[in-house]
């Protein structure tokens, strides 16, 4: 499949369509997480989504600006202690904890950022490991009132509890045996999306830019008047206050802050996450977030008889497993998740950009394959395959095999892909042929495509409301 | 040892996906210099990593009648090819001892002392200065140094990367005196590649014009000093 | 306290200088080991440590388990590890251009995370006790044969700290004439100095990068045998502390200076031992000074960045920005 099959002007209807879409995707899975996930679930997809945060903070330091920052665990741990004693000892609440949180990150991200940050090479990263290695002996301190404040060696509770009030009670899944992590699991997801919203606007402002072309070639940035000090730290505290915030709705959700919680080795999972997701990309911190604690979770249940040896994850090896991940991914896949989607989303749509006055700059008309083209066939195909492999997916569900379990679970939710895909194809194909750019021969499968196409849209959206309807 | 010390045909270099050398062909003939001259960015440091195989090339490059097009540069230099890298390459934190020594690191015979001796009798700069950094001496003792070093592994060919790069008209006469001599004396075949046309090719027997990537024109030293193109282009007649 | 009960404030100096030394000896060759290949690749290797406490479980199979003598075992398991640490540049590290950090902090990190759990999964997270090297003075000593340590203004100078030190020192000594009287070690700074050149002297710039990487491993599991029954005895985890003050010992002296290393390690066993302890727990009576041993490594990382970003004897032109 040398060209896509799918080519639309950017802004076009159909790219706006593919866009929507997406939207849409991406708010019925948020819709139905706390509908249909067990509450210990939803526990690991707070986790998750809090860990993303944390990973988003590396990633503006490694992905964007090009530095090694290896200790967010610290400054993680660090609002995780400053929220706790806040809301404990102080009887804040968390809104109002938010903005000391993100001072304290952003200031000791600039006392730490600093020095390291006017030198070139792996020196941040000397800094930051170290940090991350001292910041649990840190919280054991007695004088100053630290350990009374961090609950030293046991660790520190929150004892107020976090409830939905009564006029958001029709949240989804809040009114119900998942309450309580339902409820946390709302709040997490807004400010999740709030704080990817920010972001996003910040890597495309002056300073994000900035951020990026010190990236890309320090030398041109600072020709072209960048001050990189100042932008590489004030980047650097961003990163810090956003790893606080983590820890701020790590509090919020578990309710319980311990020194053991923020060791040398959840900084490590924030890299393998940044690197898995994909470096240098927003999605990318969001994907890492939901493997890292998706794949502790799957690790756990791994178990291989070796006849002499029992190699299991649930044990010291669940590191050596996600170590081999980390490299197996840095040897073949460097761009993490993010890239292979690109990968795949190439062979089937390309977008072609607009030049400044408005026009394509490629128009989509000349990149038609003419009448030889079997993009007629190919849909159809998928339109066939999809529905036929959700249906092995839905019966392979029942064998109790993690990896039996892991193949069903991609073999159910390609249908999400393949049938609008189908849908749009056959569409386009079908008017190809009325416009006389493909023999009549092309209207038979183009017409099944769109067919099968929308049936397995319709399908879809029956499955949404059926799920939806039964568990609110 | 065959007529042809050096020759390149077809020959087509890359970094990355940036071709930069599209079917260059050259000779040099035993004991003569040629000399490679063009603009910056004209492909001509390329030429010279090209038939060391410090980049991605094909074609044909033949060392005193051997194929070295995929031999590891580490093995050529053991095949007799001395490399003066543009900007000099020495090793700044090494000894001016050290880096000769270096130099003659693949060897292993018992005169690579008097081999040294030799080469302070020739420049004399650098046994004043045996015990300093490299990177403590000027442009022009690097210069020698490089040259020395390069010569220390006893090559057949020497090839030269703009030696006249940064230093004073003075020092750079002095010095394509120094190789001119050399090639005198010792019969060392050597390729130079040089924006200075006019010196270079007082020392040279052949020349070749390279832009962009190709090689435009080529004749004997005398007569490309006399071509009207050569002269407007490059000795600012 | 003990020390305190012990006699009078100033006379237990000695001991933590005493102590400080033996430290700052371990923590050197940590330094020196990781300046190594910093020198070579402008890299850091963040799995050194635990290629180093691999190398000490390797000492304590070999000595304890298998019955061999036991410096015949750390010079055995010092070649594997050395053989290892090849294996790891020329498969996993060579592959990425050292110019790019990234992808070998990415490879460092894992092998961290493989090699501390495949060796938790053998070996659990128990201390397993080892023998001393430096237990007893030998009986052919005079004065003090068969004492475990000598005292000097009231404190204990442990044949620990002396032997450690004579070790540390010829294990230097080697160290420099391998690299300043061997062709290796000429390659091996050639490389260090201008790899391109170096390839164009025909120096074999991988097998150079891996005699490097061999070099490194064998020191650390030096050090790890060595700090090893100053623990108690070998765990997975030994050496995850040892490595961070191992990394501030080396930017305290200067990241690709090797005098540097071994000053900037033993300064750092002073600073941790006589500044931290002694004056907090002693002089101050401060406990909470003692816990802050760690956090004095990563404080004197940051000071040097802040006044002396190349460190104490770093040569290496360090860009600012």
């Amino acid at each position: 499949m040398s060209t896509p099959l799918l080519i639309v002007e950017k802004g076009s209807t159909q790219h706006r369509q593919t866009q929507i879409l997406a939207v849409i995707y991406g708010l019925g899975i948020i819709i139905l997480t706390p509908l249909i996930l067990q509450p210990f679930e939803i526990g690991k997809m707070n986790r998750a989504l809090v860990l993303s945060i944390a990973i988003l903070g590396v990633n503006l330091v490694v992905g964007f600006n090009g530095m090694l920052a290896l200790g967010h665990s610290a400054f993680m741990g660090l609002g995780a202690f400053v929220t706790a004693s806040l809301i404990q000892d102080e009887n804040w609440d968390y809104w109002h904890a938010i903005i000391p949180v993100l001072i304290v990150g952003f200031l000791i991200g600039l006392i730490v950022g600093l020095p390291a940050l006017r030198v070139k090479g792996l020196y941040l990263a000397l800094v930051t490991i170290a940090m991350a290695a001292v910041f649990p002996t840190l919280v054991n301190i007695e004088e100053l009132g630290i350990a009374a404040r961090t609950g030293g060696p046991n660790g520190k509770l929150v004892s107020e509890e976090v409830e939905a009030p009564g006029y958001l009670g029709w949240l989804p899944g809040v009114d119900g045996p998942r309450g309580g992590a339902a409820y946390r699991y709302w709040i997490i997801v807004v400010m999740v999306g709030v704080t990817l919203l920010l972001i996003r606007n910040y890597i495309r402002s002056r300073p994000g830019r900035a951020v990026i072309a010190i990236r890309d070639n320090e030398a041109g940035a600072a020709v072209y008047g960048v001050n990189l000090p100042m932008y590489k730290t004030v980047n650097f505290g961003i990163s810090a206050a956003l790893g606080t915030l983590a820890g701020l709705m790590w509090t919020l959700d578990k309710s319980f802050v311990a020194g053991q919680d923020f060791t040398f080795l959840l900084a490590i999972d924030f890299i393998i996450g940044l690197v898995i997701g994909g470096v240098g990309t927003l999605q990318g911190s969001l994907l890492g977030g939901l493997f890292v604690v998706w794949a502790r979770d799957l690790t756990k249940r791994i178990s291989v008889p070796l006849g002499f040896y029992e190699l299991s994850g649930d044990g010291p090896l669940a590191n050596a497993i996600f170590g081999l991940i980390l490299i197996l991914f840095t040897f073949f896949a460097p761009g993490g998740f993010v890239s292979l989607g690109r990968l795949i989303s190439s062979k089937l749509i390309r977008v072609v950009p607009l030049r400044p006055d408005g026009d394509a700059i490629v128009s989509v008309d000349a990149m038609d394959p003419g009448p030889e083209a079997n993009r007629a066939q190919t849909a159809m195909t998928m339109s066939v395959v999809g529905p036929v492999l959700m249906i092995i997916g839905w019966l392979l569900m029942n064998v109790n095999s993690l990896y039996v379990g892991i193949i069903a679970f991609v073999l159910r939710f390609q249908l999400l892909v393949l049938a609008p895909v189908a849908l749009m194809v056959g569409l386009n194909e079908l008017k190809a042929v009325a416009a006389g750019k493909r023999p009549d021969s092309a209207k038979g499968p183009a017409t099944i495509a769109a067919a099968l196409g929308a049936a397995g849209m319709a399908f879809v959206v029956v499955m949404f409301f059926v799920l939806f309807i039964q568990n609110y | 040892m065959s007529d042809v010390m050096l020759k390149v045909e077809d020959l087509n270099a890359s970094y990355g996906a940036v071709s930069v050398l599209r079917g260059v062909s050259l000779q040099v003939p035993t004991g003569q210099v040629g000399v490679v001259l063009g603009a910056n960015g004209a492909g001509k440091t390329t030429t010279l990593r090209a038939i060391c195989n410090m980049c991605n090339t094909s074609g044909t490059v033949e060392l005193d009648g051997e194929d070295i097009l995929k031999t590891a540069t580490a093995e050529i230099v053991r095949k007799g090819v001395g490399h003066v890298p543009q900007g000099r390459g020495t090793f700044p934190e090494l000894s001016v001892m050290d880096n000769l020594l270096v130099g003659a690191y693949t060897r292993k015979d018992n005169e690579i002392r008097d081999d040294i001796g030799r080469w302070f009798e020739i420049f004399p700069r650098l046994e004043e200065r045996r015990t300093q950094l490299a990177g403590s001496l000027s442009g022009g003792e690097q210069q020698m140094l490089a040259v020395a070093r390069a010569l220390m592994c006893r090559p057949k060919l020497l090839l030269l990367d703009e030696p006249s790069l940064g230093l004073a008209p003075l020092i750079i006469e002095d010095l394509f005196e120094r190789f001119a001599a050399l090639n005198k004396e010792t019969g060392l075949t050597m390729l130079v590649v040089e924006q200075n046309a006019n010196l270079a090719l007082e020392m040279a027997d052949y020349g070749y014009v390279i832009e962009s990537g190709e090689i435009t024109l080529e004749g004997p030293a005398e007569q490309l000093k006399n071509d009207p193109a050569v002269q407007e282009a490059y000795l600012g007649a | 306290m003990e020390l305190l009960a012990a006699g009078s404030k100033w006379s237990s100096l000695p001991d933590f200088i005493f102590n400080g030394l033996s430290l700052g000896a371990i923590y050197a060759v940590v330094a020196v080991a990781l300046v190594v290949i910093f020198k070579a690749t402008t890299l850091i290797n963040f799995a050194q440590g635990e290629l180093a406490m691999l190398g000490a479980f390797f000492v304590y199979v070999l000595n304890i388990e298998q019955g061999l003598w036991l410096w015949l075992s750390i010079v055995l398991a010092m070649a594997i590890t050395a053989g290892l640490g090849a294996l790891v540049e020329r498969t996993l590290t060579r592959p990425f251009d050292p110019a790019d950090h990234l992808p070998v902090v990415l490879i460092t990190l894992g092998l961290f995370l493989i090699i501390n759990a495949v060796a938790g999964d053998i070996w659990n997270y128990q201390v397993r006790r080892v023998n001393d090297p430096f237990g007893k003075f030998p009986g052919w000593v005079p004065f003090w044969g068969g004492d475990r340590f000598i005292e000097v203004f009231d404190s204990r100078l442990r044949y620990q700290t002396i032997g450690i030190w004579i070790t540390v020192i010829g294990m230097l000594v080697g160290l420099s004439m391998l690299l300043n009287k061997t062709r290796a070690g000429l390659a091996f700074r050639a490389v260090s100095s201008n790899t391109e050149s170096a390839r164009l002297v025909g120096v074999n710039t991988g097998r150079t990068l891996g005699f490097g990487w061999a070099l490194a491993s064998a020191m650390g599991t030096l050090g790890a045998a060595l700090v090893a029954p100053t623990l108690g005895g070998v765990n997975p985890n030994m050496m995850a502390t040892i490595l961070i003050y191992g990394l501030a010992g080396a930017a305290l002296g200067g990241l690709d200076s090797i005098g540097g290393a071994v000053l900037g390690g033993v300064l750092v066993g002073i600073i941790q031992s006589v500044v931290v302890s002694w004056l907090g727990v002693v002089v101050l009576e401060q406990h909470y000074m003692s816990i802050l041993q760690l956090a004095a490594a990563f404080l004197v990382i940051l000071i040097v960045l802040m006044f002396r970003p190349s460190g104490l004897f770093g040569t290496r032109k360090i860009e600012r920005v």
